[in-house]
């Protein structure tokens, strides 16, 4: 398993009572070689301010209960405030209606999985959009 | 435990001297096992004589392994009076009335709570108008984790999911007329802690109304279970702690409003965050056994106290071992009350249960399958013989369902109850070989589960140590993983899936502005009330919290003050102190 270096910080955003998605990516995510930072319920402040200290190269997070609009929009503000927006990878996994889907990508989240997203899925996708990131905050282009 | 003998092993030693009416005598089987060997041998292909065990692989399944045919031979020691009987009778396994759905309808009860109280009123009484025959609240997050409205901690969360309430005013505009001394109410309270403080506005709602609490129909949650394992939060209180809270509960509820529910036992959340059908009903019921243990000691009667008590369970797609479970955990039950609190009030034996049909199995594919695929579980609980059931509405694998999908679950009830007879006769499965074997097997190994629950110093204690945790991890990362590697099949996800598809449905829009109007509502409470009653009554909560004392009168008298649910609940933060989930991933 290659893990390219990749390390993630994963929270439930906000109040969020559901924790089975969000460990098991975690575990998932884990066996595929990433490093994980896994610290439950936090807030968007917590979150970025865990993502600048450990340096990670990810950021995802959970919402199953309809906070993902407002608390997700507040987490890319702060990304773009703090200037890791372009350097770390944003995705968000979690129950959303369809049309929220394009809602959370036009917000600047670079990823959006809901229910039936595999950890397969998951991982090839996190993997090209570090390198795509990396290459892009570096000045390179992506081959 | 008592005479240090664990409940497991108060059971076999009371059914010993017991089973003297078996169905088959030992000549039959006999005869029946050389025909079963002769037919395997000559009419069973031998690709199917090698795999006569398989083992079905299921969303939230139990992977118990299935014969191809089960006959006489796997229920030999079947005791008909012992391990069956008539329905309303000793032991309960074919439901607990006489005449079951002929006499009394199964409840129609589906949830409802998204936006404001106001918001929520609206959808109870159109359910209420299109036949539904009870309310079932839910609550959104940040009342569920008890913060107010206006907090910072609830910002964008407000409405989501459920219904939010702040304050026993909330609760007054959630139950505009409606009949609340003529219906069941079930409020989706989920803690102790948070029982403690919307049970309490709840009560002062109907005094307020007039409405005696003698009157008031319907169930709490109230398991500790929910708040220290099933849940992630920001903060929690230590499990000894949350285990009085439910206990204080009880007690109260049991003694001040008769005819209430005080505790449903949850292991329908439990199951939906990874575990198996007998993870879900022994931790259910190893902590109902801990419970009465503490309201025993407490002085109260144990049958008193039972008669009160409910489980809530989950229909996934086992078709069969859903059904079993449920006559399983009716047997049991009353083997538990029976054997190990001897009790002998026919009430207090009485496994009754609400059931829901499983969120976690409904897609996103093709949300039109979730329809049938919630019609199969619905059938498997009504042919368990459950007492009130919700039936998860087709679009919740996207938001919280529209009041169109709402319409789809209520109708799947009535086409049930209605158009295909499976009413008119109780326990219809009952004698079935498989069936029979299933409950067999089900009530062993959720006793088996129990015993290793009690060996551990019972379920608070397990909590503790983080067993439960760790075995929802594993059990929902293997799940995920079989899900992956498509050994669990889901139609229009893993198996038979069309590539690019998207769904086109209308899914439910939150109404905006509901944060700004409880925001304000919070704001003129506090302008208006008395906050020097408000200040005494969090005092004086604090010190019964301190004392040991029944934590709910207290609770009470601070909502009659309109206390906030966030300054109630930041009174058992400090008293209690927090604690660390040992969770794993």
């Amino acid at each position: 398993m290659q893990s390219d270096n990749i390390k993630i910080v994963i929270a439930t955003l906000g109040l969020e009572a559901h924790w089975r998605g969000a460990s098991t990516v975690a575990q998932i995510l884990r066996e595929f070689g990433v490093e994980v930072v896994y610290i439950g319920n936090a807030f968007p402040e917590e979150i970025i301010e865990i993502a600048i200290q450990e340096d990670v190269s990810i950021v995802g997070v959970s919402s199953l209960s309809g906070g993902h609009l407002t608390l997700g929009s507040d987490l890319i503000y702060l990304a773009r405030k703090e200037n890791i927006k372009d350097k770390v990878v944003f995705i968000i996994g979690g129950v959303f209606p369809p049309n929220e889907y394009n809602e959370l990508m036009n917000l600047g989240f670079d990823g959006v999985f809901g229910p039936g997203a595999t950890g397969e899925e998951i991982y090839n996708f996190i993997r090209k959009a570090v390198t795509a990131k990396l290459a892009d905050s570096t000045g390179n282009s992506i081959a | 435990m008592n005479q240090g003998k664990t409940t497991k092993q108060m059971i076999i030693e009371g059914l010993k001297s017991q089973r003297d009416r078996p169905v088959y005598n030992a000549d039959t089987i006999n005869k029946i096992s050389r025909e079963f060997e002769e037919w395997k041998n000559s009419a069973v292909s031998i690709e199917n004589r090698k795999h006569y065990d398989i083992t079905p692989h299921l969303l939230l399944g139990t992977d118990l392994p299935r014969g191809l045919v089960y006959s006489p031979i796997d229920i030999k020691f079947l005791d008909y009076g012992e391990d069956l009987g008539f329905p309303g009778k000793h032991p309960y396994t074919r439901g607990i009335h006489s005449n079951m759905y002929r006499g009394r309808k199964f409840t129609i009860r589906q949830l409802a709570g998204f936006a404001g109280p106001e918001d929520t009123n609206e959808r109870i009484k159109f359910l209420l108008d299109n036949g539904a025959t009870g309310v079932n609240i839910v609550f959104d997050i940040p009342t569920i984790q008890e913060y107010d409205s206006d907090s910072p901690i609830a910002r964008g969360q407000v409405g989501m999911g459920g219904v939010a309430v702040d304050s026993v005013n909330d609760m007054e505009l959630l139950f505009k007329d409606v009949p609340i001394d003529k219906m069941s109410v079930s409020l989706v309270t989920h803690y102790p802690t948070n029982t403690a403080i919307l049970f309490a506005m709840y009560l002062v709602m109907a005094e307020r109304r007039g409405v005696p609490w003698e009157k008031l129909r319907g169930s709490v949650q109230n398991d500790m279970v929910m708040e220290e394992v099933v849940r992630g939060g920001l903060e929690f209180i230590p499990p000894r702690e949350c285990f009085r809270t439910q206990c204080d509960n009880i007690s109260f509820i049991r003694t001040h409003v008769p005819k209430w529910n005080c505790i449903t036992l949850n292991g329908y959340n439990l199951r939906e965050a990874g575990t198996s059908v007998v993870t879900e009903t022994s931790v259910a019921m190893a902590n109902a056994i801990e419970t009465l243990k503490d309201l025993v000691e407490r002085g109260h009667s144990v049958e008193w106290i039972a008669e009160r008590i409910s489980f809530f369970w989950d229909a996934s797609n086992d078709f069969f071992v859903e059904i079993a479970r449920l006559r399983a955990a009716r047997r049991l039950w009353y083997r538990i009350m029976k054997y190990r609190f001897a009790a002998d009030n026919d009430k207090a034996m009485l496994m009754r249960c609400h059931v829901q049909t499983s969120g976690l199995s409904l897609t996103s594919e093709e949300p039109m399958n979730n329809i049938v695929r919630a019609a199969y579980q619905a059938l498997a609980a009504v042919l368990g013989g459950t007492q009130s059931l919700h039936v998860s509405s087709f679009d919740e694998a996207y938001s919280v369902p529209t009041e169109a999908a709402s319409l789809v679950s209520l109708r799947t009830q009535q086409i049930i109850q209605e158009e295909t007879a499976i009413s008119a006769v109780v326990d219809p499965l009952g004698g079935s070989f498989y069936i029979e074997s299933l409950t067999d097997e089900l009530e062993k190994k959720i006793l088996d589960e129990i015993d290793e629950i009690e060996k551990m110093g019972g379920i608070v204690e397990a909590i503790n140590e983080g067993w439960l945790h760790k075995r929802i991890t594993e059990y929902a990362h293997h799940e995920n993983r079989m899900k992956e590697k498509s050994a669990i099949k889901i139609v229009a996800h893993n198996y038979h899936n069309l590539d690019g598809t998207t769904a086109a449905i209308d899914v439910f829009r939150y109404r905006s502005g509901v944060e700004e109007r409880q925001r304000q509502k919070i704001e003129r409470l506090k302008q208006q009330r008395d906050n020097a009653a408000v200040k005494k009554g969090v005092q004086r909560l604090k010190e019964a919290c301190l004392k040991h004392e029944n934590i709910l009168p207290y609770c009470i008298e601070a909502s009659r003050a309109d206390a906030t649910e966030g300054e109630i609940a930041q009174v058992f933060r400090e008293t209690f102190g927090l604690w660390h989930p040992p969770v794993h991933w």
